[in-house]
């Protein structure tokens, strides 16, 4: 793996790239390449942003188990 | 499939992840119906043949009654290119049939609401989303923490680990290099058993 792509998998990891961006850095990678690359490169996958988005998540939550939330 | 929910995967990102965690069926857990654009279960199966591939279609072929594979004409032009083109490529296929299906006008009916799951951010900003109201997008972690606060499921966290950890199965992944040609087959069958609504 080049310093470059090595740099991309880190900024897919920490939530600033995408995906799709990633894949196409890394020469079209499928997202199971990235899975394969994260492990042996010891990065964690990337954690959604929750700030901000609470009430998204809310409403989701109320959709998907209407009965279960208080 | 008459739920008012539909949980919309339109990405690879959510059927790998999961596949690997051997835990698809965490997918099912809420009522709603599963909708999977037929290009992108495609990605997740071909392209991802060494994680999780076979283990998505026996997934999708033991639930298909809660599981629609949506036809696309992405995928239906790209699969009849492949007739005289084997070795084709579309990188952004299962992309591009994923905005066909957000944007299908009557993909919502009545009261039907859908939630949109998806790693890819990319295919939200390509697609419109028509109805806020009825709408939401979430990630594979923001689905997993609301199932973690149902106790539905012990960790989200840990889904995750083993997800992030999936190069461990490449010895397995091996044997599914040469899956193309049952992939396309699989969804073919599953797409016509949608069609003739045998899932009904």
């Amino acid at each position: 793996m080049t310093e470059t792509e090595r740099q991309a998998l880190d900024a897919f990891s920490q939530g600033q790239m995408t995906a799709i961006e990633l894949r196409r850095r890394l020469g079209g990678a499928t997202y199971g390449d990235v899975l394969r690359l994260l492990d042996e490169a010891s990065l964690p996958l990337p954690r959604a942003p929750v700030a901000g988005r609470e009430q998204n998540l809310e409403r989701a939550r109320a959709w998907l188990f209407p009965k279960h939330v208080p | 499939m008459s739920r008012d929910l539909k949980l919309f995967v339109v990405d690879t990102g959510p059927l790998i992840t999961l596949a690997v965690a051997q835990s698809l069926d965490y997918l099912l857990y809420a009522d709603a119906d599963v909708v999977i654009p037929d290009a992108v279960l495609y990605e997740a199966t071909h392209d991802a043949a060494r994680l999780g591939a076979q283990d998505i279609i026996d997934w999708v072929k033991a639930h298909h009654r809660r599981i629609e594979v949506a036809a696309t004409k992405a995928y239906e032009i790209f699969d009849a290119a492949r007739m005289t083109i084997p070795n084709l490529r579309e990188p952004d296929l299962g992309e591009r049939a994923a905005v066909e299906v957000i944007e299908q006008p009557d993909r919502l009916q009545g009261t039907e609401r859908g939630l949109w799951l998806c790693e890819e951010t990319e295919v939200l900003r390509r697609g419109t989303v028509r109805d806020r109201d009825r709408i939401v997008e979430i990630s594979t972690l923001d689905f997993l923490r609301i199932l973690e606060a149902e106790q539905r499921i012990q960790s989200a966290e840990q889904i995750f680990e083993l997800a992030a950890h999936a190069g461990r199965l490449a010895s397995r992944a091996e044997k599914l290099r040469e899956q193309d040609e049952v992939t396309r087959a699989a969804v073919q069958s599953l797409v016509r058993r949608r069609d003739s609504g045998h899932e009904r």
